[in-house]
């Protein structure tokens, strides 16, 4: 009976805030993908790659953890209606794509948190994985929040 | 085997672990759920023109990636349930609450065949 209510609850709290699940979703993974460039760019100013931000120092290393702990939060929401709630689908192209990409995200992610803390492990290994899950995190966008931004609606 | 396998390994258990979850819809509604919100076929209309008309053309006359909804005999479950749990390539929860319910009797009403 709990269970039974969980969707029914979930739409509920969502709408308070958003028009529908769908488009609480489109917007978190709008965040997540933002703080995901954040992430990108921060690290490449760690890397040396890139020279605009002020220093290299902890300020850019904080900035870059906490960017990445709030997309992983901001990922969560979107996480338990996509997997729990509507689970794997794969009526069309958009949405196999998203489901496959989905599933993925958080493996890659987990993997990626492994190799942070792995400092035997190759120099490229990082900066692969963390490309990676952000390339993830932009597939998944376009393959919901755009097309629900230009095909369905673009508002909350 | 050395620890450059653990993060592909526990990756690996965890996309699995996903995939599994995802195959389970442990929280999928079986049944429209929630309290019963009476619909308004007027607000309905405005509610189906912003947020269904691109798929299902306006007033559900078809021409987009969505089926004809007018004069296709759809009852209140089948819409309600379609709306809630989406179908094909139409998402779930584009609308809920009682928005939900008033494009529920939108296409109720133009589905019918004596419309």
């Amino acid at each position: 009976m709990l269970i039974a209510d969980v969707a029914g609850r979930y739409t509920d709290l969502v709408t308070t805030v958003f028009s529908s699940t769908i488009a609480m979703k489109a917007w978190f993974a709008t965040a997540a993908l933002a703080l995901a460039f954040v992430q990108v760019t921060t690290a490449a100013r760690i890397y040396g790659r890139l020279h605009f931000l002020p220093e290299r120092g902890p300020a850019v290393a904080r900035l870059h953890r906490w960017s990445g702990r709030i997309a992983f939060l901001c990922t969560l929401p979107v996480f338990f209606h996509c997997v729990t709630i509507l689970g794997f689908q794969t009526p069309d192209t958009r949405v196999a794509i998203h489901a496959v990409a989905g599933t993925f995200l958080y493996g890659v992610f987990a993997a990626k948190v492994l190799i942070v803390r792995d400092h035997s492990l190759p120099a490229w290994a990082l900066p692969t994985a963390g490309l990676t899950l952000a390339s993830m995190l932009g597939v998944l966008w376009l393959t919901s929040s755009l097309w629900y931004f230009t095909t369905v609606r673009f508002g909350f | 085997m050395g620890r450059g396998w653990r993060p592909i390994l526990v990756g690996g258990a965890v996309v699995i672990g996903t995939f599994a979850l995802a195959k389970a819809q442990i929280f999928e509604p079986s049944a429209p759920a929630g309290p019963t919100v009476v619909g308004d076929v007027d607000r309905g209309e405005t509610v189906f023109a912003e947020n269904c008309s691109v798929c299902h053309g306006a007033g559900g006359t078809g021409g987009g990636v969505g089926p004809t909804l007018v004069e296709a005999g759809l009852d209140e479950a089948a819409v309600t349930s379609a709306v809630q749990q989406g179908r094909g390539v139409m998402p779930a929860g584009i609308v809920s609450g009682q928005e939900q319910a008033d494009v529920v009797a939108y296409v109720v009403s133009v589905s019918s065949p004596s419309q």
